[in-house]
């Protein structure tokens, strides 16, 4: 079981370059909930996801993370979550198992391998990302979802540049990633097929 | 990621990518070559004149390799992973630093004393260049460090890089050539070095700090 969490937002509004991205927004994540932020291009799903993280300032709300304010300093919440951007951080001089290796120093080889085996990557483990396809690249950053143990998840458009298996393989691990007592926070323009996310609405 | 992971895969990249750190030295050794072909070759004017011209080609030589240390992490993601990963970017920034100083200056120093023969370098004066390199450009590096980390974001940074961070070169340029010339006319030399080290271990203090708020400002 993963550790449980709660994180509560609490009336946060966002401003960037003199437009309000969202007003006021309140909404709480816990263990086994499934959020998606939604919105149209520009509506501000990765600066609210960023936000939450502490790299975008906020203008105004609350954070409570586990009972307690971490709207200052998020270190608490840093080091409980999971986050995977638009560049999900994949280094083209290194090869897929290398790029692992660093986000996942604790883990030995064979882990790191089964890991790579689970987003079909185990035979281009030893070839450098830059040779690799953007969907491959992913599927890098996607692999430390099966080594870490983190309990709250951000992803950023997961699902870019994946195919169709990769989606699904995916999800799966997302509903396993719930049943175990995870929470997952995800912006995605793809109908998810098989879990049903509360949906915060962002709008321009 | 740990500090640990980061530091073993910054010093793997920086070999993967030899060419950048082998630019910065070829630049250094063309720099000196073309010095005196281009104003006077003879031993009179070189002999005196050798320490400025080692420490302007290794400050623009240490520009080139630092203006571009946070691009490829800014780009590929890597610089929003040290955010989320929790740890302290002061240290990342100081661990970074620390592999791109070594990379760079201790390939710089091997083909030093052959540079030093053909500016006609008297040896009793070669130590002291050494020495003055090895105090001063941790300066430069650290100061540099944080002129890439205010313009990563931006997509022609490189000027204003420039002329964010140069004016702060000149202190570390005008005490290590004083040093040299010091040395070449037999005298103390102790204090120029003492300042060099000093003010590289300011830079070593507060850049790293500087660097990381700037890091912050730059990745959202």
């Amino acid at each position: 079981m993963r550790k449980t969490v709660k994180l509560d937002i609490k009336n946060l509004s966002i401003e960037r370059g003199e437009r309000d991205l969202c007003c006021e927004l309140s909404f709480s994540v816990q263990s086994g909930d499934l959020i998606r932020i939604a919105g149209e291009n520009g509506a501000g799903k990765s600066s609210l996801m960023k936000a939450i993280l502490g790299w975008v300032p906020i203008e105004d709300g609350e954070l409570i993370y586990n009972g307690e304010d971490v709207t200052q300093h998020r270190d608490m919440l840093l080091q409980d979550q999971l986050y995977l951007g638009h560049t999900p951080g994949i280094k083209n001089v290194f090869t897929a198992l290398e790029n692992l290796k660093l986000y996942c120093p604790d883990k030995s080889d064979r882990q790191l391998e089964q890991a790579l085996e689970e987003v079909q990557l185990f035979a281009f483990a030893d070839i450098p990302a830059a040779q690799l396809s953007a969907g491959q690249k992913r599927r890098i950053a996607l692999a430390r979802l099966w080594l870490t143990d983190k309990s709250l998840w951000f992803l950023d458009e997961p699902f870019t540049a994946l195919d169709v298996k990769g989606v699904s393989v995916l999800e799966e691990k997302m509903a396993a990633h719930l049943s175990e007592g995870g929470a997952v926070v995800i912006t995605t323009h793809q109908p998810l097929l098989h879990l049903s996310p509360k949906v915060i609405e962002l709008s321009v | 990621m740990n500090y640990r992971s980061y530091f073993k895969s910054e010093w793997l990249s920086l070999l993967r990518r030899k060419q950048d750190t082998l630019n910065a030295l070829l630049f250094f050794v063309m720099v000196i070559t073309l010095f005196p072909l281009g104003v006077d070759p003879s031993s009179e004017f070189l002999s005196p004149a050798a320490g400025g011209i080692i420490w302007c080609a290794t400050a623009l030589a240490i520009l080139m390799a630092v203006e571009g240390m946070y691009k490829e992490d800014y780009n590929d993601g890597s610089l929003e992973q040290w955010l989320a990963s929790g740890l302290s970017i002061s240290i990342l920034v100081f661990l970074k630093v620390f592999a791109q100083w070594v990379m760079v200056v201790v390939p710089l120093l091997l083909v030093l004393p052959l540079l030093a023969q053909m500016l006609f370098l008297p040896a009793s004066a070669l130590g002291v260049v050494m020495w003055s390199i090895l105090l001063g450009t941790p300066a430069l590096f650290f100061i540099g460090s944080i002129g890439a980390a205010l313009t990563v974001s931006l997509r022609r940074g490189a000027v204003l890089m420039l002329l964010l961070i140069l004016p702060l070169y000149i202190p570390v340029i005008v005490f290590a050539t004083g040093a040299v010339r010091a040395a070449q006319m037999e005298m103390a030399y102790s204090g120029q070095l003492a300042i060099l080290g000093a003010i590289s271990l300011v830079a070593l203090a507060l850049s790293p700090i500087m660097a990381a708020v700037s890091i912050r400002a730059s990745v959202n």
